[in-house]
């Protein structure tokens, strides 16, 4: 009866579809956090950064296209610095709370580890060489690093992200990247079982 | 004396194969389409150059239009001597002629570059385009996620185009040993393929050339050795039609009516692949009922 129990709970819990869209989530204006799905508290979180970037962008201007690379990197860099000093405080587990990166590995354990998960373990396993860095909070992500390929259905399964964010697994860790200026917003350890 | 004789003629060995490979085969009629296909080029070393020089050559007699880039277009950062070393100007030549490239993003490229506009992505991660009766889907095979999968599904529905040309980075089919087929990403983009009529489909990734026996109907090609080499890596499968292993190379295409033209050319210049296939008519609903009950 326990196990029964533990099993519907699991059940309740994935059917809380993380597969809503992020962007522009919010809850009704005054719904304590308590109230919040997991999944909505942290889609709160990913758009309070699509915010602080939104400003970041408004405030240089945002580049659409240049033919000048000089200009793309210098543009990328000046982004990344605004980003960062508005998120000066910011660490792990600001955005991968305890509960949603509970969550996440749970998606994660059950994309790539059990039955019929052997080609999206394929996938993460496919990886170029690279040279092995220390992640943290507000760190740019070299760009000399090839990124490791997300894995279609674990995709599938998560929540989605706005534009220009991405889920990406860098060694074992999971990890929450800005595309533009290639930012660590948030990463969960060991996350491949 | 055996030694310098052997010597020499290994040093004219590559002169001979280039004046032999020189010889080109595709049609060129009039009103085709006509593109060149490199991946993993951008090193920046003096193969990814001497190609470029090749494809340069080979332009007058085959004049394409533009090049499909498969990923991998700029290795080892994305600074402004990066973008200048690595793509401006090994094909400094074709870009002065006119030569648009359009490129896909590989793992090894930053997101960024989607905003250079001589990669032609207009601002971008994956987007199409149509020249005459073909339309060319750029897809990035890094990141395949739901959203990109509806829009492909949304585009291919609404393709009028003769041809369905799909390029991305991450080989579906592969013989190579490194990395080998992308079996995941095949069972999420292969049903669609087939699903809309997609015929054609080029890769990288796998720093070989490897022309793969049609699958499900659709041609495969991969061209990941326009900069890099994998020597030896190519390991010929059932699945192998034709592959080299052994020098850079880089793949010329013709599209005219329903028939295509490929030739493959090595860097010093040496035919390693050609042919041709015809365009096999999309079935019509009509047609699919005629077969039912």
């Amino acid at each position: 009866m326990r196990n029964t129990f533990c099993v519907l709970l699991i059940v309740l819990a994935f059917s809380s579809s993380p597969r809503q869209a992020v962007a522009g989530q919010s809850g009704p204006s005054g719904t304590s956090p308590a109230k919040k799905s997991t999944i909505e508290d942290f889609g709160d979180r990913v758009n309070g950064y699509v915010r602080i970037r939104k400003d970041a962008e408004d405030f240089l201007s945002a580049l659409s296209s240049s033919k000048d690379p000089a200009e793309i990197a210098s543009h990328k860099i000046e982004l990344a610095e605004l980003i960062v000093s508005e998120r000066a405080n910011a660490h792990q587990g600001d955005i991968f709370t305890p509960k949603a990166a509970a969550k996440f590995r749970e998606i994660i354990h059950k994309t790539l580890k059990g039955p019929r998960t052997q080609d999206a373990r394929r996938t993460v396993d496919d990886k170029d060489p690279e040279k092995i860095v220390i992640l943290r909070v507000n760190m740019v992500y070299p760009e000399d690093n090839p990124l490791q390929t997300a894995p279609p259905t674990l995709l599938a399964r998560l929540p989605e992200l706005p534009m220009d964010m991405g889920y990406r697994f860098i060694g074992r860790t999971f990890v929450l990247l800005d595309n533009k200026t290639r930012l660590i917003i948030d990463f969960i350890p060991d996350a491949i079982p | 004396m055996k030694t310098i004789r052997r010597f020499i003629g290994l040093a004219l060995l590559p002169i001979c194969l280039s004046l032999y490979g020189q010889k080109l085969t595709l049609p060129v009629h009039q009103g085709a389409v006509r593109f060149a296909a490199i991946g993993d080029m951008g090193t920046g070393e003096p193969p990814q150059y001497q190609v470029a020089s090749r494809m340069n050559d080979i332009r007058e007699e085959f004049p394409f239009d533009f090049v499909i880039m498969l990923g991998d277009n700029i290795y080892g950062g994305n600074s402004a001597a990066d973008f200048q070393n690595k793509f401006e100007l090994p094909y400094k030549l074709l870009l002065d002629a006119g030569v648009k490239f359009y490129a896909s993003l590989g793992n090894h490229d930053a997101a960024t570059q989607k905003t250079y506009k001589p990669f032609n992505m207009d601002g971008q991660q994956y987007y199409t385009y149509k020249k005459s009766n073909v339309q060319f889907f750029a897809l990035d095979s890094n990141y395949m996620s739901p959203q990109e999968v509806l829009w492909l599904t949304k585009e291919l529905q609404k393709s009028t185009a003769d041809w369905k040309v799909c390029y991305f980075h991450h080989p579906l089919y592969s013989s190579a040993k490194f990395h080998g087929s992308s079996v995941e990403l095949r069972q999420v983009l292969e049903p669609l393929f087939m699903k809309y009529g997609v015929q054609v489909v080029f890769s990288g990734h796998d720093h070989v050339y490897e022309r793969i026996k049609p699958q499900n109907g659709i041609h495969y090609f991969i061209e990941g050795a326009a900069g890099e080499l994998r020597k030896g890596d190519l390991k010929t499968t059932a699945i192998t039609a034709a592959g080299y292993d052994q020098d850079q190379s880089f793949l010329l295409v013709e599209i005219s009516g329903d028939e295509l033209d490929f030739q493959a050319v090595s860097r010093l210049g040496v035919t390693i692949d050609q042919g041709s296939f015809s365009r096999i008519p999309e079935r019509r609903p009509s047609d699919t009922r005629r077969g039912g009950r």
